[in-house]
This record gives C-alpha cells, structure tokens and sequence, in this order.
C-alpha cells in the first residue's frame, strides 16, 4: 500500500550490511539509501557482490549483520506477497522449461496478487499495461522460449512491471543484449522511471551504460561500497583503475558530456616496435584512426600541432601520444611551432591526416617541409584541394610542391600502411 | 498511459484480452474427453480379463468374483497410474527437468525397499497401513538422502540432486536384490511379482487407506498448482514473484513422494507412467498446473487401466505384468503425440 508516511522514507536502505553465503561474506558494512523515485545503478567487478547484494535486498540472502529496509520496513519481517508487491526484479536471463506463453508468463508476475482462481479484470489490465509498456503486447500469444534475447528480457520486465512494484530490479539483465535491444529496454526504463516514479536499481557491469543512464552510481568493490555519488564522482581513472584493477581511460563523451570508460587493449594488440617515430599532422578527428593503426603496426607517435579540445587532441591524450597544443580556435603561433619543429626533427617521418587547411594550421604543412628537406618520409593525404579553405588554396599549391619534392600521396589507410611498410619492412616475428 | 492507475488505456477492448494460461475452451472440451473416457475404460476394464472376453455372468458366484476381480483391478489401476503421474509432473515442475519421475530421484527405489521389506519381513502384523506407510517412510528417508548428498552448502543445483538421485536408487535396488535373493522361495516369489508391477487388488482396507492418501495428495498438489506454475521460473524467480518457495518446495516434494511411495507400495515398480504421461497431458492442456495436475491424474489412470487391461488379455490365460505392456504399448504411442507436440511439451 503506498502509504502518505513511508513516502517520506528511503525506498531501499542497507545499514552496516554484512551478508553472505555458508561460510563465506560477501557484504561488508554495506551502508545506502536509494530515495523513492531514483535511478541508481549499482557497478562493480564481477565477483564484487553485486548480485549477493541484490538478493540480500530482497530477503533471498539474510544479512548476518545490520538491516535492510523497503519502504522503511525490514525485509525479512515482509511477508513474501507484500515484498513482491514492492519490489520487483528482473533477473539476469528469465528461463522457463515449459511451454508459456508471453501473456502467461507475464500474468505470473499477478500472482502476487495470490488467487488460485483465473485472473481477473484488474489483473488482465495491469498485465496488458505491462505488455504495452514494454512493447510486446503483439508477442502475447508466442511461446516464451521462441522469442529473441531482447524480446525475452522485455517479456521478464513486463512480469515484473505487472507486479506493480515500487522499486525494480534489473540484474545484469541487459548485459547479454545487443545495442539496439539493450537501448530499448534502457527506454522503456527510463520512461518507467520518469513517467510511473518507479524506483529503478540497475546492476551492471558495463560501466559506460550505467554512468549514462542513472542519476546515481554506486561502486562496489569486494563486498564494499567504495564510492557512492553522480556518474561523474564516481568514474574517476585513479578509483576505477584500483577497484577493476586494470589499465583504463576515463573521457567525456564529446555529445552527451557522460564519463566513458575504456580499457587500454591497444598496447596488446601492438606489433613489436619498429623503433620509428612518425609525426602525424592531423586535426578535427582526421587523426584518430591513424593513431590507432599507426601504433598498432608499432610505431612511435608524436602530433601536432592540435587544437585543445579538437577531438584528435583528446584521442591524443587518451593514447599517450605527445602532442604539441594550441589555445581553442587559435592560430598556430611560434611557440607551438618551434615545438613541433622540434618534435619533427625528431621524427623519421611525416604524415599528414585528411585534415582541413585553413589559415590557422596551415603552417603545419611547413613540417612536412622540413621533414621532406631533411630527407625523411613524408605521406600525404591525397585531396587536399577540397579540403583547402585557406584563401587563393594555399594549402593545395603547397602539397603540390611537397610532391614535387618527393612526398608520396595516399587515400585511403590501407595505401598509407603499404607505403609505410615498404619504407620501414616490420621486421620479421621470431618463428 | 499509466501504468500504476487503473483506467481504459488497453489498446484493444474487451474481446481481446490477454489470453492466461492457455486458451480455455480448447482445453475444457479436451478436460471433457478425457473425462469421459473413464466410464469407457470402466466398461472396457470389466469385460476384459484372462478368464474371456465379455461380461462375466453375473448369475454364477465364479462371474461375480471374476467380476469383482476386474473393477478391483480398474480401481487400482486408475489410483496407481493417477498416483504416479502426477508425481512425476511435480517432480518434473520442481526440479524444472523433463526427465525427472520418482525413480530417477530414488523415491520409488526407497519406496520399493521399504515396501520389500515389510512384504518379507513385516508380513502380518503392519496391516492396511503398514504396507504404504512404511513405503512412504523409506521414500522419504531417501529423498532426504539424496538431498543430504546433493547438498553441498546452499540450495543443491538439480543436477547433483539427480545424480545422487541415481547413485541412492542403484543402492536401494541392489538392496532390494540382495534381500530377494536370500529369501525364501514364497517371499521371492512374492516380491520379484509385485516388482515387475501388478494390479492384483490389494484387501478393501488397503485399497481404502492407499484412495485416501492418494486423493489427499492430489487435491493438495492442486491446491499448489498456481505456485508450481511460478516455480517452473526457477527458486529464485518465485522468491520475487512473492512465493514462500521452501514452503512450496518441500511441501510438493513431500505431497508427491507420498504419491509414489503409495503407488509403489500397492503396484510394484511400475515404470514409465511417472516419466511419459506427464510430458503427453502437458503437450496436450498445456504447462498450467491448474489443468496439468488433475489432466496427469486421469490420465495417468486411464493409461495404466488400459495397459493393465492389455495385460490381461494379450496372452490370456497367462497374465503379463503390467509394468512391461506400460513400456512396449505406451511408448511407441507416446512417442509419435510427443513427436508431433514436442514443442509444447517442453523447451530447453
């Protein structure tokens, strides 16, 4: 019963939980509140206790210490069709052996409502909203076990969702989905959270996911809460590098301005290191791709000169790639360049992305110069003219004279990589 | 739309609503056939035995004994087969496993130690009671065998339990075989008889105690078909769903163990019924307990009548042991409607 008093108190709080299984703690002082009305989700390694911590909140794992709270009452004096009238959960992969329909299985989730008799209209409409809700009111009649993932996983939140609860729980349910079923259950959540002010509690592995999605985060790592806070307070490099124990990268997503996670593979892909370094003249996201391959193929990097905040600047950062910078939508002045001069002295090699010219940048087409006089390499992409805003096509007139002077052109990456290894062959693996 | 609120937000009126568990009318004319077969197996059943075909003469005291004979063995056939079959649809609902039955948990392996033992050993003194309520006692001394081997901290995974199951049900038949062997002769007799699995009415007062215990098992059973319905989900969904599912869980095991040990003790080892019958009435009425359980009972009974009748006449005067003509008769049978409605039987 939504009462006028428990409003007021936390949907689901743990106080100084510790809970786990026959010998064997998994939670330690578990201490949260989730308000009523919030989309919290709930991270951490596997192993972390994320799921002990989803059945301890449901009173399938009783805590050895401490209380769980739903709507201010302990869990485990609930009676079972009471909890399941608040709490609603979606596990990670729904199975029926038999052969259910999906309007059968979703009227399992009515049997909260504990009648032995067939349903009636109140449970007809509430599993029929449900189905609308979560799209597969035309699937009621299919068999369950011959739908899809995504359509089984949104059958499941529809059992739950006709439960009427005031909190839902989602264990990893999305995680096995792929991206155009994944984003729509995480729709139909998200309108379930915002329309119905229905509490949702998301456990997920995938960090990125979680941090666009809920409002809050919290960070489990070894049965404890280790960080509890917005997306952007709680993915933090030096915390999830610990926590995940592993190499990762923590950027701003350029469109939506969510923290996004990545690990750090690249360095194991790598071929062994040809001990050339290659200047790479880029800007605007024209460099991002030739970074990745370049060092792919085992190459030293350096860039410049960039923009900060251009995109090829923070995929820059991201890879560890010295860059010389300039200010935001400034032209390159002669400090960043006497820099950069210095970086392609240094260089074996030049090569230059399809990166627009105008009159701010196109004193780095100078570096190629330099590079060319000074014997080395030089790779440029092919078709500057359309790219060329510069006025009287500066910028054309000097790739013109860097190929004059031996600079080889490419279009398209696989050309450049040939080119590249027929300069510097990638010396033989040992057998 | 909302969610939460009632109101008139359904896209499609009242002709159109969900249709829950199953379309009803298609499974009521079916619950109606079935049904109805029964007065038919009754009529077939008492004009059918080894001493000839036809109603026996009802003038003559030989007819009426013959008579008596074969409604008697209507009537044990019809509590056997229901006994078993529901059983075996439990098992199968709650271990969520299509080859699960009472044998293959050892229920009817205690069940039949427990049912050998007082036959050889017991004789006399245990009486109508004796007989089901020690079989009874043995089954559930090794269900909680197999569940203390199965048991490995936590709730033990369906696997270990059905293959602690076996291990338990190969003990208790090697058991069972010792004994047979070191009896004497009349008791050999008797126990190796009653295991191939016969209908031979058992005293009224047996009869009695066995109708009792069966038809409280099954209405109880019943009573629990919403929730078996839930359980199928696995433990922990029906912990959500709001199911006090260890309540639903013992109390079903311990309802259909009761069944089997019942069965046993009056029929012998009576194969398949427990292991067929319950995927057949699902593929037909389809996963809904609330049909399946009552469906599985008649059914059940119907098939071990008709095989028990089968039995008795296929090579008249020599009477074959029912347990055989479930197998040879029932399976070919099964197997083509399982092959035609698999689908709705079960997935995996």
């Amino acid at each position: 019963m939504p009462g006028s008093t428990d409003r007021l108190k936390p949907a689901l709080a743990f106080r100084g939980v510790t809970a786990g299984y026959k010998g064997r703690t998994v939670l330690r002082e578990v201490d949260f509140e989730i308000a009523e009305g919030e989309f919290v989700s709930l991270i951490g390694p596997n192993g972390s206790g994320k799921s002990t911590m989803l059945k301890t909140a449901t009173g399938l794992v009783k805590p050895l210490e401490g209380r769980v709270e739903l709507f201010g009452r302990e869990v485990s004096s609930l009676k079972p069709r009471e909890r399941a009238s608040l709490i609603g959960v979606v596990p990670q992969k729904l199975e029926s052996p038999m052969a259910f329909t999906v309007a059968e299985i979703v009227m399992i989730g009515r049997s909260v409502r504990g009648r032995w008799g067939g349903p009636d209209a109140a449970d007809h409409d509430s599993a029929e909203r449900a189905m609308i809700y979560t799209n597969v009111l035309d699937l009621k009649d299919r068999l369950f076990n011959q739908l899809s993932a995504g359509e089984q996983q949104r059958t499941a939140l529809a059992m739950a969702l006709a439960q009427e609860p005031r909190i839902i729980m989602l264990d990893e349910s999305i995680a096995h989905l792929d991206i155009n079923h994944s984003q729509e259950v995480l729709r139909i959540l998200m309108n379930i959270n915002r329309e119905e002010k229905i509490t949702v509690l998301l456990v997920s592995h995938d960090l990125n996911l979680a941090a666009q999605i809920a409002d809050r985060l919290m960070l489990i790592d070894k049965g404890r809460l280790v960080r509890n806070g917005s997306p952007g307070e709680v993915m933090e490099e030096e915390l999830l590098r610990r926590v995940y124990d592993c190499d990762l990268r923590v950027r701003r997503d350029p469109f939506s301005g969510n923290p996004v996670v990545s690990g750090v593979l690249d360095a194991a892909l790598r071929r062994p290191p040809v001990r050339k370094r290659l200047h790479v003249i880029s800007g605007g996201g024209s460099g991002i791709e030739l970074f990745r391959r370049l060092l792919i193929e085992g190459f030293d990097l350096s860039a410049g000169v960039l923009n900060r905040l251009d995109s090829d600047s923070e995929a820059a950062r991201a890879l560890d790639i010295p860059a010389v910078l300039e200010q935001p939508f400034s032209p390159v002045g002669g400090e960043a360049l006497s820099q950069a001069r210095r970086m392609v002295e240094a260089a074996d090699g030049v090569v230059a992305g399809l990166v627009p010219f105008g009159p701010g940048n196109l004193v780095n087409l100078d570096l190629a110069e330099l590079a060319l006089k000074a014997g080395k390499p030089v790779w440029l992409a092919a078709g500057i003219a359309s790219r060329d805003y510069t006025p009287g096509k500066a910028a054309a007139a000097k790739a013109r004279e860097l190929c004059d002077g031996g600079a080889v052109e490419w279009s398209n990456i696989h050309e450049l990589m040939a080119q590249v290894e027929q300069t510097w062959p990638q010396p033989k693996t040992q057998q | 739309m909302s969610l939460t609120k009632g109101g008139s937000t359904s896209k499609c009126g009242d002709g159109c609503r969900p249709a829950p568990f199953n379309g009803s009318p298609k499974n009521r004319r079916r619950a109606l056939l079935l049904v109805a077969a029964v007065p038919l197996l009754f009529a077939v059943s008492a004009m059918l035995g080894p001493s000839g075909v036809g109603l026996p003469d009802t003038a003559s005291v030989s007819g009426r004994a013959i008579l008596d004979l074969r409604l008697g063995r209507f009537f044990m056939g019809m509590l056997v087969g229901a006994a078993l079959s529901t059983s075996g649809t439990v098992f199968q609902a709650i271990l969520r496993n299509p080859l699960a039955e009472p044998y293959v948990l050892g229920v009817s392996g205690g069940a039949g130690l427990g049912a050998a033992l007082s036959i050889l050993v017991g004789g006399a003194f245990i009486g109508a009671i004796g007989l089901p309520l020690t079989a009874f006692a043995f089954a559930l001394l090794t269900l909680l065998v197999v569940y203390a081997i199965a048991n490995q901290g936590g709730v033990p995974s369906v696997y270990s339990l059905i293959l602690s199951g076996v291990i338990v049900s190969a003990i208790c038949s090697s058991v069972i075989m010792f004994l047979v062997s070191t009896a004497d002769i009349e008791g050999m007799h008797t126990v190796v008889w009653w295991m191939l699995g016969n209908l031979q009415p058992a005293s009224w007062a047996e009869q009695f105690v066995s109708l009792a215990f069966i038809l409280a098992a099954i209405v109880g059973l019943w009573l629990f078909a919403p929730a078996l319905n839930v359980l199928t989900l696995g433990r922990e969904m029906a912990h959500y769903q709001g199911l006090d599912a260890g309540f639903v869980t013992i109390s079903s095991l311990l309802l259909s163990t009761l069944l089997a040990a019942t069965a046993v003790s009056m029929g012998g080892m009576i194969g398949f019924v427990g292991l067929i019958v319950p995927h057949v009435m699902r593929s037909i009425f389809g996963p809904d307990h609330r049909w399946l359980i009552p469906a599985s009972a008649i059914g059940g009974g119907a098939f071990l009548v008709l095989c028990d009748a089968l039995a008795r006449t296929l090579m008249a005067p020599v009477e074959i042991p029912v347990g055989v003509v479930t197998a040879l008769a029932g399976g070919p049978f099964f197997l083509i409607v399982l092959r035609k409605k698999m689908k709705y039987a079960w997935i995996d």
